[in-house]
């Protein structure tokens, strides 16, 4: 795979030193490209990608039969109803498939084996390719793994598609931002690789707040009253919550501008630690040699 | 006896293919295709005790394959060998009691620990006793003079010091047979010089038979009485570095720098009747090309009396020009053999 | 013997390196106890909405979970093979293993040691003394003997799983994402399986049996009779599933030897 990387690096090093609007322009094909090998390079894993429909699938399935546990004869929970619960879990799992990824491995691995000097001294920016590939990875499961997932999905379980075309729409772009916000935060801790000696542990830990804290595991307004106010302040909401909320149709309207407002203003945030942690990194690689 | 007996030593790997673009790759999703590839490809040799054997090619040629067969990491497709009297694949956790191996660009010391506890794991893994452990591992640090690095990480030492550990780690158990896949790598040529006067009198004073891959020809220059070269799964030549040099040496060269002003004409006629071939370079240097059964001196006899030379410096042929020349020449025996191989590579197609 | 003698020695080592890097260590831990904290608040978050999850009580699914975390902890410690791909087959180290002495699959658990993971295992105790004592649980004669034969066979069945899966690595693809899901998936095993439909009791139960790492022998000590059956027979499903995963190792290891990398 990094063999395939570099070959595509390599062209946009060549070509990114001839300045002005063409030399851009290669540089932004040569992104684009990122994204398409990362999406061939996805197809050329196959175990990976049946077990991940099969464990998709069980995963909705579990989630869905112990929800319909602990509502027994209940109506609604939280203000959800057995139904929308349903399609909130199957719709968030698929979603998750899309946004997921594992650039904080893949940054802190960089890290520490010292390949990332090499990566800082090429002519691109290294945080937007690996966002680039990270979408490459997303767009390749949003076709192959959510589609497809969703079929099953509505297939096993009482799953009610929304009617609004608002909601497709609303959903679609703030699933974008889902994975925006996502890698934003993957990102952040794979460059904390810098600071600390060892960020697995961190790593693991991002992992499990995110499915927690982002309402995959538990719709936030489940959560005791005291813990759903804390998480509306904090990012992770804006990656599950949110574009679940709007799916289920428990947001309609301008209530889905509102939602979006919140994913935005939290995209424009985290690029404030992503910039700094960027320049810190090149600091310390540059100054103190790594 | 034979510390390594190889018998129509064969390799195939079954490789899978990449079809081109995204409907190619859509396509590998469902069915694979595969393609045959033959690594090593029926090769004999036999590597008497206490030989230090030279195993060079270009990469791809198949060394890795071969050393990989020998040490008991793969398992050959065809063929027999025997190393250090025990079929490697076949027990190997008795035989690799055996073997020492040292694959330069990889450590088998952790990283994070002084030397020292590496080694004492090893000795636990090698069950090889406190006391000759002790006997050993003094022998070794202070042959290679690794006193003051023994508590040290291997992460804080530097490339060569890691090497020369590598060698004891590799060493401690007392392995008769030594397998080491570039061991000057990235080396400089101090170090590279300390670690084969090692080698060597490891060689001598054990009798340590050792099998290296280099593309480092003065590594084999220096160590070997015996080389096996390989080219595209096959070996193309077997025997002595002289006898090596002999048959595709293809001469020396001699450079001269004259005071004034020296015609090319002049010198052709100054080594009439030499198969000699001169070229000039400029008014005051030229190069002149003695062919292997002519004596350096006669040749050297013709000019120097009558030229006004600043300058002479003559140049062996070195190990690197004698496999470029064999290359060239395809495979050095049997040209036609290779022509055979490519149909080899059939195509299999695997659902 | 021998092989004990290896694990004191690599044991050791995983310390002084440890030691050099002290800071890891406890922030390892820490985000370990945060990791179980996560799946606390979600039992806790469920009760807060129901009386009964499929017919258990609170402090019941939270001494499932306890019991659950022991043999995990274990488990996590002795067999870490998170990486494995990456660091022995794309990396090479496999043909270093292949050229000591020992057993292959012993050496790459010797060198994976990861002991902070074993703090899991003793709040996974606590846990349970805890719920216990709330549930008025008796303690047997048999409880310390059978928790013990309960944990080593749970501990066998992840190994046999997860070495399954791991020696997936040595075909063409690389399976790398199969771990971290199969994580999510080993979780749902200490909610009551009676809750899922038919499919996927059967799933958890035979196929990839996850409920008898929690939910089935934890059920032996809340002396629910309806899974006694279940817990017994434990040891029966770790043996076959480890002996499934040995065999897939070797299968895997030949292949690599015919193939390599």
């Amino acid at each position: 795979m990094s063999e395939q990387l570099n070959g595509a690096v390599a062209s946009s090093g060549g070509s990114s030193g001839g300045s002005g609007e063409n030399g851009r322009r290669l540089l932004l094909g040569a992104y684009f490209d990122f994204i398409r090998i990362r999406f061939l390079t996805m197809l050329a894993y196959r175990i990976n990608y049946y077990s991940g429909i099969l464990i998709y699938t069980l995963n909705i399935g579990v989630n869905y039969f112990t929800w319909k546990a602990i509502y027994g004869n209940g109506e609604s929970l939280g203000g959800f109803t057995g139904a929308q619960m349903t399609t909130y879990v199957a719709v968030s799992w698929m979603a998750r498939a899309f946004y997921f990824n594992n650039l904080d491995r893949e940054i802190s691995t960089d890290i520490r084996d010292g390949s990332i000097a090499i990566q800082f001294i090429r002519p691109y920016n290294y945080v937007l390719v690996k966002m680039m590939q990270g979408l490459g990875e997303g767009l390749f499961r949003f076709m192959m793994l959510m589609i497809p997932g969703m079929v099953i999905a509505i297939l096993l379980f009482p799953v009610q598609l929304p009617t609004e075309p608002s909601a497709w729409i609303g959903f679609l772009v703030m699933l974008f931002f889902s994975f925006l916000i996502s890698s934003q935060i993957n990102i952040i801790t794979g460059l904390s690789a810098f600071f600390v000696e060892n960020n697995e542990g961190m790593m693991r830990m991002k992992r499990v707040i995110v499915d927690l804290f982002s309402g995959l595991i538990v719709p936030i307004t489940l959560f005791p009253g005291w813990l759903s106010s804390i998480l509306k302040v904090l990012p992770f909401q804006a990656i599950t919550y949110l574009p679940g909320s709007v799916f289920t149709g428990r947001v309609q309207g301008v209530g889905i501008w509102n939602v979006l407002g919140i994913q935005v203003i939290w995209f424009l945030v985290l690029l404030v630690p992503i910039v700094w942690l960027y320049h810190a990194a090149r600091q310390r690689l540059f100054v103190q040699g790594g | 006896m034979n510390a390594i007996q190889v018998q129509d030593l064969r390799k195939t790997f079954k490789v899978q293919k990449n079809r081109e673009g995204l409907k190619g790759a859509f396509a590998d999703l469902f069915k694979r295709q595969y393609s045959e590839v033959t690594a090593v490809k029926d090769i004999s040799f036999s590597i008497p005790e206490g030989e230090i054997c030279g195993y060079i090619g270009e990469n791809g040629a198949g060394k890795s394959t071969t050393i990989k067969m020998l040490t008991g990491i793969l398992v050959p497709t065809a063929g027999s060998l025997s190393v250090g009297g025990f079929v490697p694949y076949a027990e190997r956790e008795k035989f690799v009691q055996n073997i020492g191996v040292v694959f330069g660009q990889r450590s088998q010391l952790w990283w994070d620990i002084g030397v020292i506890e590496s080694f004492q794991l090893l000795r636990k893994v090698y069950r090889v006793s406190e006391q000759d452990f002790k006997k050993r591992l003094d022998e070794l640090v202070e042959r290679l003079e690794l006193q003051e690095l023994l508590n040290r990480p291997v992460r804080k030492l530097s490339l060569g010091q890691r090497m020369r550990c590598e060698l004891v780690a590799a060493l401690l158990h007392n392995p008769s047979i030594l397998f080491l896949d570039e061991p000057t790598i990235g080396l400089d040529i101090v170090v590279k010089s300390e670690i084969r006067e090692f080698l060597k009198d490891m060689n001598r004073e054990h009798g340590t038979t050792i099998l290296l891959t280099t593309h480092d020809l003065q590594d084999i220059e220096a160590l070997c009485s015996r080389v096996i070269m390989l080219d595209d799964g096959r070996i193309i030549y077997d025997g002595g570095l002289e006898d090596l040099k002999q048959r595709w040496g293809t001469g020396r060269e001699v450079q001269f720098q004259f005071g004034t002003a020296t015609k090319l004409q002049q010198l052709t006629q100054w080594t009439e009747g030499m198969p000699v071939t001169w070229t000039a370079e400029n008014e005051l240097g030229a190069k002149v090309w003695i062919p292997l059964e002519l004596n350096v001196s006669d040749v050297l006899g013709r000019v120097v009396g009558q030229a006004d030379i600043t300058d002479i410096k003559i140049i062996e042929t070195n190990t690197d020009d004698i496999v470029r020349s064999i290359y060239q020449s395809g495979s050095a025996e049997k040209p036609e053999e290779k022509i055979a191989a490519l149909l080899d590579e059939k195509e299999v197609i695997h659902v | 013997m021998y092989y004990l003698g290896l694990l004191i020695e690599y044991l050791k080592n995983y310390m002084k390196t440890r030691l050099t890097y002290r800071a890891d260590f406890w922030v390892e831990v820490v985000s370990d106890l945060l990791f179980q904290a996560t799946n606390f608040i979600f039992i806790l978050v469920i009760f807060m909405h129901t009386d009964s999850l499929g017919g258990w009580n609170q402090n019941e699914v939270v001494f499932v979970y306890g019991f659950f975390m022991v043999p995990f902890g274990v488990f996590s410690c002795f067999v870490n093979m998170w990486g494995f791909s990456e660091r022995y087959i794309v990396k090479g180290e496999m043909d270093r293993i292949l050229t000591r002495p020992a057993h292959n699959l012993f050496q790459i658990f010797l060198e994976n040691v990861d002991p902070p993971s074993l703090v899991g295992s003793f709040i996974g105790l606590i846990v349970m003394a805890i719920s216990g004592s709330n549930l008025g649980l008796p303690f047997e004669w048999w409880t310390i003997p059978m928790l013990i034969i309960l944990t080593l066979s749970a501990v066998a069945i992840y190994t046999g799983i997860y070495t399954t899966l791991t020696s997936l690595s040595f075909y063409s693809d690389a399976p790398t994402g199969i771990l971290p899901l199969m994580y999510n998936i080993q979780t749902y095993g200490r909610y009551p399986v009676t809750i899922y439909n038919r499919a996927i009791q059967v799933l958890l139960t035979w196929i990839i049996p996850f409920a008898f790492v929690g939910i089935y022998p934890a059920a032996l000590f809340l002396h629910r009779d309806e899974m006694k059956g279940m817990a017994l027979l434990t040891p029966v499903v770790g043996a076959v599933f480890l002996g499934i995963g040995l065999m897939a190792w070797s299968y895997g290891v030949k292949r690599y030897k015919g193939a390599g990398s």
